[in-house]
């Protein structure tokens, strides 16, 4: 009886197809996948109209692979074998060491064009000495109220900044009576040379963390000697770049932004991880592969790829003539109006959260914002242009398309992102963590600023970066606040009228239509723009993978 | 947003202290600047339309050449420079953007959403979604300079009568660009309906598929259907990408008719990017009526998106 209705059972259910589910399934593969293989393809294309591997000679493409490709996947194999974490270390190496070289270009146009390394140093040294004055007087806590820590923190900085009686008491009529630290330091007619600067005002403070990061667990010696070797790879530039035909500024930048940050990544694995020390032979393969590939191409006279992207390119101003257009100004641009997008929108993005996350009442003022911010976050870039335009140029009679008046533009656009992802971030420190601030006595700002803040500040750098990417791949907004189509030289100072990356790239596939144009410039600019556009985005993921992991 | 009373108790005898006072007071300027904006944005947009058009200038005591509103939002020529402001034909090319992005857009972002949510491991998940990411990152300038330089001429061969310049290779390009938005918001969405409903279906003998489609789509729509609504406003607003593939001339297009999207077209963005970027300079009328495309534009991106918040939040399902 019991086999009788067993059997009835089984007839019941029956036969499910599953061919149904297994096409529905790889029709929803075939979706996830359309828009990246088809944005892939479109970038592969562009890639080889940009650099043009084809016209490399054979020989130029056999070395590498010999040198490059086949050691590099040998060694991938064997360590991803062995460590899965170790490889993973050692790509992010090799990350490191692309991005840290292609910002280090960033910042040597930074230091060679734009601000002097005296001017450079004299504003840090403005800051530092107000800085010091602000931690004495707080630490005189129970002495001085707080109104008058206040105005000798204030006062500390103007004097320190604009000096006696600085730009108030040039308004009223006053004369000049004596400089600030600043003034003073930035007309010293004696200096040392300009890249022994950059090396101790970069170097130094990198040195410093860097000793500390990779002697963490052994004495004050080895953290010493660290900095000591640290300091020694950022100054290298200096004295072997003469050498090689380099100047040395440059060469001391790009030794030390490009350099150092991948030099501590290393030695800290090699020193104080040792289970993942294999995952350094990633990148050594792929470092030794590019120099021993360059040298042999060198020796065996191969000529390499007729690329677009060039020294040449990178370093020279718009032409007419496409053979000899260049993207600096546009990238010099594209960094100013980086950072005053970046100093105006963090510190108000994250304020803005902080008060509705940590402060703000539950009423009908603060549902206002909240709707109003995911409603800000929807409006048109263009409209934000109009807001720009309008606001600044019509109404406040600024010049037009200056890098000021970009960056506020720009900041004002990505300001609803900030403040979402950082509000998200805030929202993620646990409750428990500011209950016991508040039991030990804390006040509401002692613990924003203890607690709060340095809990989630890799969350909030996480989406700043990618609301920064955002903001540098914008050109409606700079369309119509009127930012130059074509600009021939570095804007010097943020209240010049700058180009930028992507308006370079749409003024020369509008105004410049043309197989020329679209088939060498463009495709160089578009790479450019899309390599630095990745490598924020994959910062900011790297950022925060490890920060969930972390957490 | 803190209402812990506990929270109150312990901090009010020190909340206003001037430092406390000092910190809050910055706090709450930052939050206020988004109001701040807001209003900025609405007042210069509505005292410069009505620059620009004649039944409301007298109120704002503008004198000199205005347009008449009426004019504008119902005639189909669109000529600022001869005088002529017919945003319909300005309005017929945005829709077709709208339209076109969209039929690529909508099923290809939810697919990715059933996908990421429902089917794909947490390995395959942590490889796709940064993918997608990068698609969203990518900027639109760049995505214009494709659809024109790759994608027309790739069409060609097969779309007869396609020009350089067209509605089809900008709808396109449009629709990749959003299908991230739509992927996440919606995959959202469906990773907030309960496991235990999924379990319910399993147990009722549904497949994978029955389950998917059955139970999880429709218990997440209010979400899909808001993720469908913010990426047709973003459609609408998208501009560098639109101003390069599609072309700069104004005609007004029947939307409906596919054949149409073969012709160039100047959408609202495109649009205002000619008028500022070169095409009448030092004010005047015509320049203001950047402005009055602006408002338009404004208008409709805000409905837009108070649309999908209602939705999102009125039609949600509560588990």
């Amino acid at each position: 009886m019991a086999a009788d209705t067993t059997t009835d059972v089984t007839e019941g259910f029956g036969q499910v197809s599953r061919s149904v589910g297994r096409l529905f399934r790889a029709l929803l593969l075939a979706a996830t996948l359309f828009g990246i293989v088809f944005v892939t393809i479109l970038l592969v294309y562009v890639a080889n109209d940009a650099i043009q591997p084809l016209t490399a000679d054979p020989g130029w493409h056999l070395t590498f692979f010999l040198t490059l490709v086949v050691p590099t996947l040998a060694a991938g194999a064997y360590v991803y074998r062995r460590d899965e974490e170790a490889f993973q270390t050692g790509v992010l190496a090799i990350g490191l060491v692309a991005v840290a070289l292609m910002f280090s270009g960033g910042a040597a146009m930074i230091f060679v064009d734009i601000v002097k390394p005296l001017t450079w140093l004299a504003f840090l040294v403005a800051l530092a000495v107000p800085s010091a004055v602000t931690l004495a007087v707080v630490a005189y806590d129970h002495r001085i109220p707080f109104a008058g820590q206040f105005v000798a923190t204030v006062a500390a900085f103007y004097l320190s900044l604009f000096g006696v009686p600085g730009p108030l008491g040039a308004a009223a009529g006053l004369p000049a009576v004596a400089p600030g630290v600043f003034g003073l330091l930035a007309g010293v007619p004696v200096a040392p040379a300009p890249w022994l600067l950059v090396a101790l005002t970069v170097g130094g403070p990198l040195a410093v963390v860097g000793g500390r990061v990779v002697g963490r667990d052994r004495g004050r010696r080895t953290q010493l000697l660290a900095g000591v070797g640290v300091f020694a790879v950022a100054a290298v530039g200096g004295v072997v770049g003469p050498a090689l035909g380099v100047d040395p500024l440059p060469a001391t930048v790009v030794t030390s932004v490009g350099l150092v940050p991948p030099v501590i990544y290393v030695a800290n694995v090699a020193v104080n991880v040792p289970e993942e020390r294999v995952g350094l032979l990633v990148p050594a393969t792929v470092v030794g592969g590019v120099l021993v590939g360059a040298f042999a191409v060198d020796v065996l006279a191969f000529a390499g790829p007729q690329s677009w992207v060039d020294w040449a390119f990178l370093t020279s101003a718009h032409s007419n003539n496409a053979d000899d257009a260049g993207f600096y100004p546009a990238i010099g641009g594209s960094i100013l109006l980086m950072v005053t997008v970046a100093v105006f929108a963090f510190p108000v993005g994250v304020g803005a959260a902080v008060y509705l996350e940590e402060y703000a009442p539950d009423n009908r003022f603060t549902r206002a914002i909240d709707v109003n911010i995911s409603n800000l976050a929807g409006v048109p870039s263009v409209v934000y242009g109009l807001l720009g335009l309008g606001l600044f140029v019509t109404y406040l009679g600024q010049s037009a398309g200056t890098v000021l008046l970009g960056g506020v533009t720009l900041g004002l656009l990505i300001l609803p992102i900030v403040i979402i992802s950082a509000r998200e971030a805030i929202r993620s420190v646990p409750e428990e963590q500011r209950a016991a601030s508040y039991g030990m006595g804390a006040t509401k700002w002692q613990t924003v600023k203890n607690v709060v803040l340095p809990r989630s500040f890799s969350g909030i750098l996480t989406g700043t970066i990618l609301a920064l990417g955002r903001a540098i791949g914008e050109t409606a907004p700079l369309i119509m606040i009127g930012a130059p189509n074509v600009k021939y030289s570095l804007p010097t100072g943020i209240s010049e009228a700058a180009s930028a990356m992507p308006l370079q790239v749409y003024a020369w596939s509008s105004l410049y239509a043309g197989p020329d144009f679209y088939n060498k410039v463009v495709p160089a600019g578009v790479v450019v723009l899309v390599a630095v556009l990745l490598a924020m985005n994959s910062i900011a993921i790297v950022l925060r993978n490890k920060y969930q992991v972390g957490d | 947003m803190s209402g812990d009373s506990l929270e109150e108790a312990l901090t009010r005898r020190t909340q206003n202290a001037p430092p406390e006072l000092l910190s809050r007071s910055f706090f709450f300027v930052c939050a206020a600047l988004s109001i701040a904006t807001t209003i900025g944005l609405i007042v210069l947009l509505t005292t410069e339309a009505a620059k620009f058009f004649t039944f409301s200038a007298p109120l704002v005591g503008v004198t000199g050449e205005t347009a008449s509103v009426v004019e504008f939002l119902t005639g189909t020529n669109w000529a600022p420079t001869e005088g002529s402001f017919g945003v319909l034909s300005l309005v017929s090319a945005t829709l077709m953007i709208m339209i076109g992005s969209s039929l690529i857009a909508l099923p290809l972002g939810v697919g990715t959403a059933i996908y990421l949510s429902e089917y794909a491991s947490p390995r395959l998940r942590g490889v796709l979604k940064p993918g997608l990411e990068i698609l969203a990152g990518i900027p639109t300038v760049v995505y214009g300079f494709f659809a024109i330089i790759y994608i027309t001429p790739a069409l060609q061969p097969f779309v007869p009568g396609l020009g350089t310049f067209n509605i089809l290779s900008a709808c396109i390009v449009v629709g990749i660009m959003i299908i991230p938005m739509v992927a996440s918001i919606s995959e959202d969405a469906m990773s907030a309906v309960p496991e235990a409903l999924r379990q319910a279906g399993y147990g009722m003998g549904a497949t994978k598929f029955e389950v998917s489609t059955g139970i999880v789509v429709p218990a997440s729509l209010s979400g899909i259907f808001s993720s469908f609504i913010l990426a047709l406003s973003r459609a609408i607003g998208e501009t560098m990408a639109v101003t390069i593939a599609a072309g700069s001339t104004a005609q007004f297009l029947n939307v409906i008719n596919p054949a149409a999207y073969t012709e160039r077209a100047l959408p609202m963005t495109a649009a205002m990017v000619k008028l500022v970027g070169g095409d009448v300079t030092g004010g005047g009328i015509a320049f203001q009526s950047v402005f009055a495309i602006g408002i338009t534009l404004f208008v409709i991106t805000l409905v837009m998106n108070v649309i999908s918040d209602v939705v999102a939040q009125r039609y949600r399902e509560e588990y």
